[in-house]
């Protein structure tokens, strides 16, 4: 993720002020963001559920 | 008779109610003890003295009068700070929640309490039990009771350190990507991930909903089966909690392993993350040892480390987010550097890597229970290094991910850790067990096989 891009995620998450204090955590946080959605795999079947599925009438 | 400090709970317990040691007395070797040892190991953030020496004057007075409350009357207890306690704050070792006074116990805390432990305290963790050991926080961080220039794992760090330090015989801690199974690793403890659900949430404070468990850590794997059967239970309030039926936890713990089949996963610490040569010889040395007493080994193959990580972390840092997000925008400064980082993560992860995340979990805890279709237990790596140094910031960044804990966080499988011997250096190696939902009673089963086999529980830190 490029500077630019997490400045501009950064503000849409409201994190301003993270931003102006402490810009090498944010740029942290970003990177550990962007390496684990990368490490994880797609969904062999694009129709798996998410886990746990909605089941109404149980729990509440 | 065993040192006062070195008592199990079971022991303890039992030599209460039969009035052989006096709670009283109890509370005052592990007060000393305490105030001996703290200051070097930082393991209480509030220690509640004054509450708890009246509470064992008052478990004296019952247990006299006939009246004993329930199977841990008179033993004392620590609690990781982000439990709520009644009257004391629940700071979760942050500046962010410095004043935040408890109005209630938590689910698990009543139960204790209902069962007749008193509680000691508030034990130190890591940032909102995320942040890893930093020295930017309100409190300093505990350390290791083997070596207290050495990190004892986390997030339930203080549970762990009080513990091998003989400042408790029981404490609780939760676990969301290993917290009770770190440091039950670093510091020679055993600590126990329940199956999700089966220990309330309820008044414990979220890092993620998904993944959040509560659970017992102690020096025994006996005191382990005896703390979950108080802890455990159906909570109605709890929307995760599952209702489970009534486990007899201790009923086979000195039941024999023979015929036991037993998963290693070898490739965890082999190929996906390899570990420490001492530690792959004491995983080994296990499989030997259960071999040995009549178990059948063979090896099981699990998707990798890597995925699995990856998978937790999306899900984690998306919860985490959702539950900072406004105090990271509002006050970020209030975090130390370590939690700042690790919860801003979610901020950068989308809508649709949560949701692929919660798929591919679907698989993995697919995966997972094909495995144990074919076996009755797992046995795996915990940690792939012994603890480093607290004030080696780069080996401590190093070496807290190079662990497999996180599977079974993702796929809610009971796991239970311990120590499999000591390094050269005189610091705890680990071991873990897992098993099927709701079979804990065959996780302590293998456990204290292991435990009777080395003498582990009687192995304590040289402090």
């Amino acid at each position: 993720m490029d500077k630019a891009t997490i400045e501009l995620l950064a503000r849409r998450a409201g994190l301003d002020k993270a931003l102006a204090e402490h810009p090498e955590d944010v740029a942290a946080a970003a990177a550990q963001a962007s390496g684990s959605v990368a490490r994880m795999k797609a969904p062999a079947d694009p129709r798996a559920e998410p886990w746990p599925p909605m089941k109404a009438g149980t729990g509440l | 008779m065993t040192d006062l400090h070195w008592l199990s709970a079971a022991d303890a317990a039992r030599a209460i109610a039969t009035r052989k040691v006096s709670p009283v007395d109890l509370m005052k070797a592990l007060l000393d003890r305490i105030s001996r040892l703290d200051p070097k190991l930082n393991a209480f953030i509030r220690l509640d003295a004054e509450a708890a020496m009246s509470a064992a004057k008052a478990a004296e007075t019952e247990i006299a009068a006939g009246r004993p409350r329930g199977q841990l009357h008179g033993v004392p207890v620590g609690i990781k700070d982000i439990i709520d306690v009644a009257g004391l704050p629940t700071t979760c070792h942050s500046k962010v929640l410095i004043d935040n006074i408890a109005t209630a116990d938590a689910v698990c805390v009543e139960r204790l309490r209902g069962a007749g432990a008193i509680v000691l305290g508030k034990l130190s963790t890591h940032e909102f039990a995320i942040g890893g050991p930093s020295f930017d926080l309100p409190w300093p961080p505990a350390r290791n009771p083997w070596n207290p220039d050495h990190h004892p794992g986390g997030s339930s760090s203080g549970s762990g350190a009080g513990l091998a330090a003989g400042m408790f015989p029981m404490a609780l801690g939760s676990d969301t990507g290993g917290s009770v199974r770190n440091p039950a690793s670093a510091c020679g403890i055993v600590g126990l991930k329940p199956t999700y659900g089966l220990v309330s949430r309820r008044g414990v404070f979220p890092l993620s909903f998904t993944l959040d468990h509560v659970g017992p850590m102690t020096r025994t794997v006996a005191d382990n089966a005896l703390m979950l059967g108080v802890i455990a239970g159906h909570d109605p309030l709890d929307p995760g909690s599952a209702a489970a039926p009534e486990g007899h936890y201790a009923a086979g713990l000195e039941r024999k392993v023979r015929g036991l089949r037993v998963g290693f996963i070898r490739h965890f610490h082999e190929t996906d993350l390899p570990a420490d040569p001492e530690v792959a010889a004491g995983l080994k040395e296990v499989a030997d040892t259960l071999k040995s007493l009549g178990a059948e080994v063979r090896d099981i193959r699990l998707p990798s480390l890597g995925e699995f990580g990856a998978v937790n972390r999306v899900i984690l840092q998306s919860e985490a987010w959702a539950i900072h997000g406004q105090w990271l925008r509002e006050r970020p400064g209030d975090y130390g550097q370590l939690a700042r980082r690790r919860l801003m993560a979610g901020a950068f992860m989308g809508a649709g890597d949560y949701v692929h995340a919660n798929r591919r979990r679907l698989e993995m805890i697919a995966s997972v229970e094909e495995a144990l279709r074919e076996v009755d237990v797992l046995l795996c790596a915990s940690a792939m290094d012994p603890p480093c140094r607290i004030d080696d910031t780069a080996e401590v960044e190093r070496t807290y991910p190079r662990q497999a804990r996180t599977p079974f966080n993702v796929t809610g499988h009971p796991a239970l850790a311990m120590m499999s011997g000591l390094s050269s250096g005189g610091l705890p190696l680990s071991v873990q067990f897992v098993s099927r939902y709701f079979a804990e009673a065959t996780l302590y089963q293998v456990a204290r096989a292991w435990e009777r086999a080395t003498g582990l529980d009687g192995k304590h830190a040289p402090i």
